[in-house]
Parts: C-alpha cells; structure tokens; sequence
C-alpha cells in the first residue's frame, strides 16, 4: 500500500461534514477529488521506496506545490498527516452549477474542472474560468480535480484559482456556527495556506453577473501542453462602457508570487482608457512590475517577467475583442 | 477498520470488506485478481491505471475504493463481449497500437470513453483525449490511428 493509515469519513450532508471536522480537529481533512490531497499523502512512501531502490530524483515529487517558498514541506504548514478523512463524494448538491436568476453565477465546490469546462454559459461568458479549467493536467485529472480543491489547496500556480480571483469569486464557507462569504483575493495567504477555519468547508463558489460589454481570458504557459505547472499564468478580465473605454479591468498572474498576484497597476493603467494596443502595451508592463517571481528549474525570474508581459498584451487583446471592442 | 462496500464492476455486484486507505486500483488489482488495470506513477501522472467510473475517466491510483461505493466501474477486461474483442480493442491489435501493452488498458478506456461521447473525433480531439496516457513505446501515432480506425468501423 502506498497510503498511510487513515479513516475515511462519509457525510451524508454539509452539516455533517463541518460537525464532523469540528470533531477531529486538526486530525482531519477534507477530501474532495484527491488528486493534490492523496498525492500529497502518497508523497513520503513513494520517495522512500525510489530512494530504496537506489534511483528516484528526490525533487521529483515536488511537482505541485513547485516554484515557490515552502514547497518541499508536503504539509506547507508543517501539520502532521492526518488520521480522518472527511470525503465529500455523497454530497451531489455542492456539484451543482447554475446561473441564478440575478445573473450570478455559482459553482458548487465539487464541480470538477470537466463539468465546469463543458458548461456553454460558461466558455461563453465566464470564459478565463473555462479556459483555466481547461488548462488543468490532463483530462484524467479535469475529470477529479475540483474548483474547491484547487483553490483549498492554495497554490500560486493554480489554474483554476487564478481565473476564479481575476473574475472576482467570492466563496462561500460554511461551519457549525453558520456561513459566510469571502472575496476570493481575500482567501490565500501564503503557498498552502489560507483563512478557512478548521471546521470550515468551501460549499461554491460565486461569480458576479457580466454586463454584456465584458471579455476575459487565461492563459497558461507552460513547457508541454499537458500534465505541466505553469510557468506562468495570466488572467485578464475587461468591461467596456458605451463609449468604448474600459469602465473595468482586472489582471491576475499566477505563478509569479507566493499567492495568486493581483497586478493593480496595471488595472489603474487600463481604467477609463481607449483599449488601444498602445495602452494594453503599457498595462503589460505594469503587470510585469507588479510581479514578483523567483528563479526555478521550470524558468528564471526574468524570463518569467517577460513572459507576463508578453501574455498580459496577448490576453487583454483577446479579452477586448471578447468583450466587443477592438484594440 | 475495513468498511463493507458494494459496487458493480463490468456488470458484476461486488461486496468488499476494504481498508479505508486502499485504492480503488489495489481493490481491483488484489482483490479482484483484475489484473489488466495498471500501476504506473501511482500519482495520477501516466494514465495506466484508467478505468471508467460511473462512465467517466478516472485514475483508480488516486480513487479510494470507499469514494466507489455505489459506482459502477468498468476495466479493460470488461471491453471483450463473448470472447469478441471491441471494434476499438481490434484496431488497436491490426494498427500496431500496442508494444510493450503497458498504457493499452489505460488507453482503451479513455478512448472508449472518447468515443461514447464523441463518435467522430478528429485528430485534435483524439490527441488531447489522450494527453493524460502515457505511452513510451509507440509514439502514439499509431493509438491516433487505431483510435480513427475505430471510430470509422463503427459506422460503416
Ligand atoms: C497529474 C496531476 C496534474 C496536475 N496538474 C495541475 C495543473 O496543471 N494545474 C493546477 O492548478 N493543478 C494541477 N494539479 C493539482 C490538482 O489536480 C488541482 O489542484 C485540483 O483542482 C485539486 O482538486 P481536488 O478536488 O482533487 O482536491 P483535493 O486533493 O481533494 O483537495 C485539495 C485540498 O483542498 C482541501 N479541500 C478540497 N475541497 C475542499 C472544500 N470543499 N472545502 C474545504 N477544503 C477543501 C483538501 O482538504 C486539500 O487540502 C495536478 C494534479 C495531478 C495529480
Ligand atoms: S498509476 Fe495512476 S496515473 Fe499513473
Ligand atoms: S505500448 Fe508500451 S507504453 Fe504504450
């Protein structure tokens, strides 16, 4: 067996499930798809057995939390493994997607990045969301993989976080003393860490309505085009006004900071603006002074800045011409 | 503790008394002796060990059995009906889509699963449906063009 010994708990409902975090206390975590939590988990018994073996690089299993300070620590935090895991695979309602009435949109937390790809509202509106779910590993992990993993998991290269911030998500958190909700940029903290409570489980994720003039996009570079951390990633959001000048925008890096980076300058630049292709030159360059990257094995710093500021012209461009504008 | 779980795999009921840290892959393979399902990375990188879970891919490496309960799961073993191979197992065979056979059950099921939902996919489609299996021996040229074969004798 590759997995240490733990219980697995199965909640029939929300409240069961905080009730039941609150419970173990720091013995336990939610388990959502898996694909960061039980490889996490399996980390320490397979780098034992290559080392065993006599081969195995022992950087080789740091892979996802790669790129940024305390990644090598599986547990980010330096928290024991835990002894119970709280799977939420029984609770159908946190999968569903919808657009409410009002024009917002929700995401249930346990929407994979397969359903929330394949969703027409989506890719036609919230379309850096779809892109984002679309660049996540390959399709095996697309079809586990959750938004509310990915953003729990709280990794600045993230792919589906970094859309979900740039589009301004608000997450909804619920425990045994009630709910709230949290803007997005407000949740991350430090690679693997972020404010929920330990009793707390993110129950969906939503999005504010679009008015019709509004355009976004994400791009992930990475080395391949699957099973690959970003090297870089950049999420732009743009409204226009009646007159063709942008009335909003929003930039958000991912894999350039410790946490997804909100790249404010560069939303200054571009407010109240004409989306000219010289003021999306000059809101790139912002965006690439507002990151703050390290050297890797995956690129250098430099390179990385670069590539912000080439990919942040390429998806404005894009997102203005979503949006129906031209630049 | 072990907990009792009940699922369906090819067709077949099943009650297992299961440790709450085995995978859905281990069950399979150890318990099962289904033994065409395969351990590769262990972590979710190469796609061997696929099988269909409720009809959708899954890496059964990072699937606990007890997330399984209730599913119905289907493997490589489950393709072949009265001992006929499946039109896409037959392209693989007369393609020379298989060498060594390591990723093929893997492969099969996800592109059993392509092909479900998507009758005629093009090359694009197929290489990205495909992207999470690994292959290190044929490069896949030739899994494309089984995968096309397949498709095109299904519809003839
Ligand atoms: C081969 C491979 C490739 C990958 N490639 C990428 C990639 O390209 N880009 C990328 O961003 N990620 C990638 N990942 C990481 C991972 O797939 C994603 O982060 C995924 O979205 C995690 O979701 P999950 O449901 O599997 O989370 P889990 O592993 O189940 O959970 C992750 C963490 O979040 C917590 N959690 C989960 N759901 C909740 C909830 N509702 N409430 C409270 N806490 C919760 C868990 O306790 C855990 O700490 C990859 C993983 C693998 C194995
Ligand atoms: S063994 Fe499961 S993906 Fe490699
Ligand atoms: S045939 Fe050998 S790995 Fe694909």
């Amino acid at each position: 067996m590759t997995l240490p010994r733990f219980d697995v708990l199965v909640p029939e409902t929300v409240e069961q499930a905080c009730s039941l975090l609150a419970e173990h206390g720091g013995g336990a975590r939610v388990l959502a798809g898996g694909t960061d939590l039980l490889v996490d988990l399996k980390r320490p018994i397979v780098q034992e057995r290559l080392i065993e073996a006599g081969g195995g690089d022992p950087g080789r299993f740091t892979t996802l939390g790669d790129g940024e300070p305390g990644a090598i620590d599986p547990w980010g935090s330096g928290d024991p493994p835990p002894d119970v895991l709280i799977s939420l695979h029984k609770l159908a309602g946190l999968k569903r997607i919808e657009v409410l009435d009002d024009g917002r949109l929700r995401v249930g937390a346990l929407a994979t990045a397969r359903e929330i790809q394949r969703v027409p509202e989506i890719r036609d509106r919230w379309t850096a969301l779809a892109e984002g779910a679309d660049s996540l590993g390959s399709p095996l992990v697309r079809a586990r993989g959750t938004i509310g993993g990915n953003i729990c998991n709280a990794r600045p290269a993230a792919d589906i976080t970094v859309p979900a911030i740039c589009l301004g998500a608000q997450l909804e958190l619920q425990s045994p003393d009630g709910s709230r909700t949290l803007p997005g940029e407000q949740f991350i903290l430090a690679p693997g860490v972020t404010v929920i409570e330990p009793a707390e489980i993110l129950t969906a994720v939503t999005f504010p309505a679009l008015s019709a003039r509004t355009g976004s996009a994400y791009y992930k570079l990475g080395q391949r085009k699957a099973l690959e951390i970003s090297v870089v990633g950049v999420a732009v959001y743009v409204e226009l006004a009646g007159d063709d000048t942008v009335q909003a925008a929003c930039v958000t890096l991912g894999a350039v900071g410790p946490t997804p980076l909100a790249a404010r300058s560069a939303a200054e630049v571009l407010a109240g603006g004409k989306p000219t292709g010289e003021l999306l030159a000059r809101a790139a360059r912002a965006a690439a002074a507002d990151a703050t990257p390290i050297d890797d094995h995956r690129g250098t710093a430099e390179y990385r800045r670069l590539m912000v500021e080439m990919l942040t012209r390429r998806t404005l461009e894009l997102a203005v011409e979503r949006a129906g504008g031209r630049s | 503790m072990k907990r009792i779980i009940s699922l369906a795999v090819n067709g077949v009921e099943h009650e297992l008394a299961v440790e709450p840290r085995r995978t859905l892959l281990e069950l399979l393979r150890e318990d099962l002796s289904l033994t065409g399902t395969k351990k590769g990375c262990g972590i979710g990188d190469c796609g061997g060990c696929t099988v269909l879970l409720d009809g959708v891919p899954a890496f059964s490496c990072l699937t606990l059995a007890v997330q399984a309960e209730g599913c119905s799961v289907e493997t490589v073993e489950g393709l072949a009906g009265n001992g006929r191979l499946s039109s896409l197992q037959r392209a693989f065979v007369e393609d020379g889509a298989i060498q060594c056979g390591f990723c093929t059950p893997g492969m099969l099921m996800t592109a059993t699963e392509l092909l479900r939902a998507n009758p005629h996919p093009d090359e694009r489609e197929i290489r990205l449906a495909i992207s999470g299996n690994l292959c290190r021996c044929t490069g896949y040229q030739k899994i494309v063009e089984a995968i096309r074969h397949a498709a095109e004798a299904d519809h003839e």
